[in-house]
């Protein structure tokens, strides 16, 4: 790997290693900018280093303190956040959608929420790029949205129990299904910087970490493509700082590695550190808030879960836990479930689920102990799950600040208010009616919901107006002109997919956009 | 619906190749944990009160050799001051829940019993246990320890620690962590080789 001295002056500095980081930081390095990634986590070896245990495995996690306050506290740490070269990305399930061309225009569309300031056809290619980068695993027919260009590079990951069941529930309501797209490996597949990545071998433990490198995490895709056109990846480099020179331009990062404070000069930076550490960063330096925008806008997919027990043995721990989707529900009609009563929509997805995290769910939300609870505990072999994913309006009262609390290095802990809306409590309530009947017309016995949001999304957004937006439509600062930044943070609206698969390509995006500006003035 | 499985499956995959390196090395760790513990940042009193309440939680029927020792994860956690990277706004942070918690149930147990709760009947516990849970409870602590939330947080942590051990994976029949080269049949009611069949 190349390094560069702390001395010099680089292109780049990319703060987090995630999908919002990492296609930039390849791209730019392709480009021939010398470029350094700073990583608060550290560079793991996934086969030594990952055992197959899910308390062993919370050391990806963000595990640093968020306080979640509101309605609905956000669960931070196994959700929603992650930490090591790779981010986020090295426990994500692999579940890649994309956007549906109305996703980016709920305001047009609805009247409430917010229209993206660009449409489908600016991210298109790069999905396109992407699936075929990664290897994403899908059918060769997907029954929604518009008509891909090219079909998935791989045929679809095999179907587990819990998929099969909601095939089966979903058959006997009129609900179309398909397998799902899954950025992991249905067949060995060679990949451009890294080489012969292998297939998927169906351990389920897709968010505690791949073991083998077949879930196309950033770390075994465009980190080593990166470092391959000679980026340097700095791993346990916490950034603390940034700092403005006299024209009002950031001109170093300052950052704590091994316990020291180092500092790195260069030309641009590249804020990609997720929506809760990177508001956090420009609020503790008073950056980039001319418009006030920063660290407001929280939101969160609208994700309630619905769990069965089944008479059919299941092992849930087995295959790509979220194996079959249906996206019937994007805009639902008044046929599944009555009239529809909010705006937006969202997908429904059959999940697989490790044991510890179905039992403390199944705590939490049942608040079920003593014999109760380990008796419910040995029906873990046959229990299947169904969760959607929808989309979730931006309001006031859903915002992140930094809180008097400080945390180990003495920084102030971020504090983050919550509360659904009346949009997410309608889009939640008929999900759950959807649920319910999908699950008992599969068999289901027993069910119960666990209530939760996923993803969270916002405090950072893009947009034409500087007066109602942190960054351009480019992920530009409009106050700083040499800070981007790129990750969910950035996001207009929450969309009613999972966020993976964008924010990757929002990260070529301003990558592309970046480039052809510096060639221009050049 | 109830369902056993049999004894022993966890440990046997562990000697074989069906695991990792890396997986063989944690679990045995968590295995071999049987020595007596001294608690680094629970009080002796504290810390037998935890475990009473953990053993309420998570009733255990088994042999002392194979008992799962939650209340020392949950000190050795606090010890380190680890978080789980997050924590309801209305909860003072884990040591100081952890530590208030504990000394409300007992003077819980004292108001209501005239005696610790070490000493009451299981289900004289679990009746106090039930109305922690329940939010039930008045005054000092828990007019600053929203006690629902405290409960909750003590019950998600006593479920992750005692379900992490191998002991309670083979009750519930999960052998997950024996996933190597891979799963072969994941459809319904179809079972690789290495999965036990329920008794």
């Amino acid at each position: 790997m190349q390094h560069y001295t702390t001395s010099e002056t680089v292109d780049a500095v990319v703060i987090g290693t995630g999908a919002g980081g990492a296609p930039l930081l390849a791209r730019l390095a392709a480009a021939g900018l010398k470029v350094v990634a700073l990583e608060a986590g550290k560079h793991w070896t996934p086969y030594d280093d990952f055992p197959t245990d899910e308390r062993a495995q919370s050391k990806l996690f963000w595990n640093d303190e968020r306080l979640s306050a509101g309605e609905d506290p956000l669960p931070f740490g196994n959700n929603n956040s992650g930490t090591g070269v790779g981010g986020s990305t090295l426990h994500y399930t692999a579940y890649t959608p994309r956007v549906q061309p109305d996703d980016l225009r709920l305001r047009s569309e609805f009247s409430v929420g917010e229209d993206w300031p660009f449409g489908f056809e600016e991210i298109e290619p790069y999905y396109d790029e992407i699936e075929h980068f990664l290897g994403v695993s899908g059918p060769a027919n997907y029954p929604w949205g518009p008509v891909r260009k090219r079909q998935y590079p791989l045929g679809p990951l095999p179907i587990n129990a819990p998929g099969q069941l909601m095939e089966r529930g979903c058959r006997e309501l009129g609900i179309r299904t398909s397998p799902a797209a899954n950025a992991a490996l249905s067949a060995p597949y060679f990949q451009e910087g890294v080489g012969w990545r292998q297939a998927c071998t169906n351990r389920g433990f897709c968010q505690a970490g791949c073991n083998i490198g077949a879930k196309a995490s950033m770390d075994v895709t465009y980190i080593p493509l990166a470092i391959h056109h000679g980026a340097e990846v700095r791993p346990e480099s916490f950034v603390t700082q940034l700092v403005k020179d006299a024209s009002g331009k950031i001109s170093e990062v300052i950052y704590i590695r091994n316990g020291q404070e180092e500092r790195q000069r260069c030309r641009y930076v590249f804020l990609c550190a997720g929506t809760v550490e990177t508001p956090r960063l420009l609020l503790m330096n008073g950056l980039a808030n001319t418009s006030g925008q920063v660290g407001r806008n929280v939101m969160a997919h609208t994700a309630l879960q619905i769990w069965g027990e089944f008479d059919e043995d299941i092992r849930p721990y087995k295959g790509i836990p979220g194996a079959l989707i249906s996206e019937d529900t994007h805009r639902p009609s008044d046929q599944i479930a009555g009239p529809v009563d909010f705006a937006g929509g969202y997908l429904l997805q059959s999940i697989g689920v490790m044991p510890l995290t179905y039992l403390s769910q199944m705590a939490r939300a049942r608040g079920l102990w003593g014999d109760a609870l380990k008796q419910a505990a040995t029906t873990y072999n046959h229990v299947a799950g169904i969760n959607i994913l929808g989309d979730c309006l931006p309001y006031a009262h859903n915002y992140l600040e930094l809180s008097d609390e400080k945390d180990v290095r003495g920084l102030p802990k971020p504090r983050i208010y919550f509360s659904n809306g009346e949009n997410e409590e309608r889009m939640t309530s008929h999900a759950n009616q959807v649920m319910r009947s999908i699950w008992e017309a599969a068999g289901a016995k027993n069910l119960w919901a666990f209530p939760r949001n996923a993803h969270v999304i916002g405090t950072c957004r893009m947009g034409n107006d500087p007066d109602r937006a942190v960054v351009d439509a480019e992920g530009r600062s409009y106050d700083i002109p040499n800070l981007y930044i790129s990750d969910n943070s950035t996001f207009p609206s929450a969309l009613s997919v999972n966020p993976a698969l964008t924010i990757m390509a929002l990260s070529l995006r301003t990558a592309d956009r970046f480039l052809t500006r510096s060639n221009r003035l050049d | 619906m109830h369902h056993h499985y049999p004894e022993g499956t966890v440990r046997a995959l562990l000697n074989t190749d069906h695991v990792t390196p890396a997986t063989r090395t944690t679990l045995e760790a968590r295995l071999s944990l049987h020595a007596p513990y001294e608690p680094q940042f629970f009080t002796a009193s504290e810390y037998v009160l935890l475990k009473a309440v953990c053993d309420r939680l998570i009733p255990q029927t088994g042999s002392d050799t194979d008992y799962i020792n939650i209340a020392r994860g949950i000190d050795e956690r606090l010890t380190r001051n680890e978080s789980n990277g997050w924590r309801y706004d209305s909860m003072p942070p884990d040591q100081d829940a952890y530590q208030l918690g504990l000394a409300g149930l007992e003077a819980t147990a004292q108001s209501r019993h005239q005696q610790s709760f070490l000493h009451l009947p299981d289900a004289q516990q679990d009746d106090l246990l039930r109305l922690i849970q329940q939010a039930e409870v008045e005054g000092e602590p828990w007019d600053r320890l929203p006690a629902e939330r405290f409960f909750e947080e003590i019950l998600a942590e006593a479920v992750e620690n005692y379900y992490s051990h191998p002991l309670a994976q083979e009750a519930i029949g999960y052998v997950g962590m024996a996933d190597t080269p891979a799963w072969q049949r994941l459809g319904l009611n179809t079972l690789d080789d290495r999965e036990p069949r329920p008794l």
